[in-house]
């Protein structure tokens, strides 16, 4: 499967994660994106802005 | 419910110099996050990565002679083996230093999936406001971070995901119960990768995987991390009562940006853990686990199949399935947690089948393939241009005007498992029901009386004789919270130790 145009609006689970007990009561639960029709020119904008040989440059030592 | 965690290693970089000195950008990036002077509070005595969960000792590592040459040349620095690692232990329970040459955050320990999520995404603030600052002394956005695994040159740094888990359960069994497991988990938990690499060598542009670590796998069982590195990292460092427990260590994951991968990945490994300790696990032993996790990282169609021992072919949703089904007939209704965790595992299985455009913005693999593709179409190149690979490590990019995956989710298209203010709490708090939560207690009201930390103890200047909180067998959420208690109340780190001891001969 290949996606070729943005994702349209998805619902959200209908039973929301359960909220963990103690002092985080509000808030949980996965939250569908809020919006729409996703505004695909600005992703674009930022990843037209990406240097080409970014990658190349970039090196690590090898960690764990 | 069992407590679990998460070590991220971030790659560092400085874009404003030719050579970047990893020692000193990840030290300073650490030290960045303090504004009062450096203080080291870490405890070594407690690790030993030598201890091998089969039940022997190995006398080397295969990194040890590399992490000698670097010792040796780490020597000539005008710093000291501990202003190098820079250990820093924060008010929320959580461990932050210089780990490899990697900014390295330990999340403290949890035991819900709301709160490793929230945990995890306050790390990211923390590496991220520690970059910032190093960027505001230097006069310019030099320092960026990843939350990736590889620089696309055959060099890997880790998520580590950890569990504790009972030493009652045989480890052989916990080798056949989840090595099939693992192999497969890519699918929901893996992160993407343009390419093809190997260990300190080569890397073949031109084809998308669903996974930045399969590359890395190199054996089923060893005790090694860096080199030689295991599907099931078999370290014995169990950080609690070695009788009773040991901490399952896992290396094999990649780091998630997408909240819901990383609250599935911890989720389905938790319930695989039940199913293995009830001995209820599918027995899907496949012949070759390490070519099995690179031949299905490789086929982002997901129709791959990989040999049984028994002879039969497999598909990586098909091994998924198996657990899921275990799952649903042993523990359905166990608790509200696990009952989350199967509805979304058995629907992101689904949606992997029949739509998986669906889960963009949910899963890491996914999201970044669905970018890609369209950044390809938009601009008619293929996946051999370089463009791919840097946007490939642009995607983990925390810098927030930068990163792609953040500025997906800042245009409202990414699913949130928390609110802004549940990462704000995790940022200033453990969690209340763990000792990641008593630990950032202390460190919040008797800062200048810790003399060192690590994850079971905690010792306290002041006294004639040590004065310890020994923490390896503090697990019960409502012993957790009379400690918490005491702590909270007393005057002094002494009070609260001698009230505690108190308490708990008063029970014996």
């Amino acid at each position: 499967m290949r996606y070729s145009s943005m994702p349209e609006r998805r619902e959200g689970p209908v039973n929301p994660m359960p909220k963990s007990p103690g002092p985080s009561e509000e808030g949980g639960g996965p939250r569908k994106p809020e919006s729409g029709s996703p505004e695909k020119d600005n992703l674009l904008k930022r990843m037209r802005k990406v240097d080409p040989k970014q990658a190349e440059r970039y090196r690590q030592r090898t960690g764990e | 419910m069992r407590l679990f965690g998460i070590e991220t290693e971030y790659g560092i970089t400085r874009e404003d110099l030719a050579d970047v000195d990893p020692v000193v950008e990840s030290m300073e990036l650490v030290r960045a996050h303090l504004t009062a002077s450096f203080e080291r509070r870490w405890d070594y005595a407690g690790e030993d990565p030598h201890e091998d969960a089969r039940g022997f000792r190995v006398s080397g590592l295969a990194q040890d002679r590399e992490e000698d040459d670097f010792a040796k040349l780490d020597a000539h620095r005008p710093f000291s083996f501990h202003e190098m690692k820079s250990d820093l232990v924060l008010p929320n329970g959580a461990r932050f230093y210089n780990d490899h040459t990697h900014p390295e955050y330990s999340t403290p320990e949890c035991r819900t999936l709301k709160d490793i999520v929230a945990h995890d995404r306050a790390g990211e603030y923390i590496v991220r406001r520690a970059a910032e600052r190093r960027n505001r002394t230097l006069g310019g956005t030099h320092v960026q971070l990843y939350k990736n695994n590889t620089d696309f040159h055959g060099h890997s740094y880790g998520c580590h995901d950890n569990y504790l888990v009972s030493r009652a359960v045989p480890f052989p069994r916990m080798v056949s119960g989840l090595l099939p497991f693992l192999v497969s988990r890519q699918v929901i938990a893996g992160s993407g990768k343009v390419g093809i690499e190997a260990q300190e060598s080569g890397f073949t542009p031109g084809r998308f995987q669903l996974s930045q670590r399969a590359d890395f796998m190199e054996t089923e069982l060893s005790v090694d991390t860096m080199h030689n590195r295991p599907i099931l990292n078999t370290r014995d460092e169990p950080h609690a009562d070695p009788k009773k427990f040991r901490r399952l260590h896992l290396i094999i994951g990649d780091a998630n940006m997408c909240e819901y991968a990383t609250a599935l990945k911890i989720g389905t490994t938790r319930l695989v853990l039940e199913l293995i300790e009830r001995d209820a696990a599918p027995l899907l032993e496949l012949e070759q686990p390490v070519a099995a996790v690179k031949q299905l990282s490789r086929d982002i169609d997901l129709k791959a199949m990989v040999r049984r021992k028994n002879g039969q072919g497999i598909s990586v949703l098909d091994i998924q399935d198996q657990y899921y089904q275990a799952a649903v007939r042993i523990l359905a209704g166990t608790d509200q947690e696990s009952d989350w965790i199967l509805k979304e595992w058995g629907e992101t299985l689904r949606l992997l089948r029949q739509d998986r455009g669906c889960l963009v913005g949910k899963l890491d693999w996914v999201t970044k393939l669905w970018l890609l593709e369209t950044f390809m179409q938009e601009e008619r190149v293929g996946w051999d241009d370089p463009w791919l690979t840097s946007l490939d490590l642009e995607y983990h990019n925390l810098d927030p005007k930068r990163g792609l995956y953040l500025g997906l989710e800042a245009e409202g298209n990414a699913w949130r498992m928390t609110t802004e203010a549940d990462v704000e709490r995790a940022l200033s708090a453990g969690p209340s029901d763990t000792r990641g939560g008593l630990r950032g207690l202390c460190i919040r009201r008797f800062p200048d009386q810790i003399k060192t930390m690590q994850w079971q103890r905690i010792q306290f200047s002041g006294g004639v004789r040590p004065l310890t909180l020994e923490m390896g067998d503090l697990f019960d959420p409502s012993a957790v919270a009379r400690c918490m208690d005491v702590f909270n109340a007393a005057e002094s780190p002494m009070d609260a130790l001698n009230e505690w001891k108190r308490r708990k001969d008063g029970q014996s």
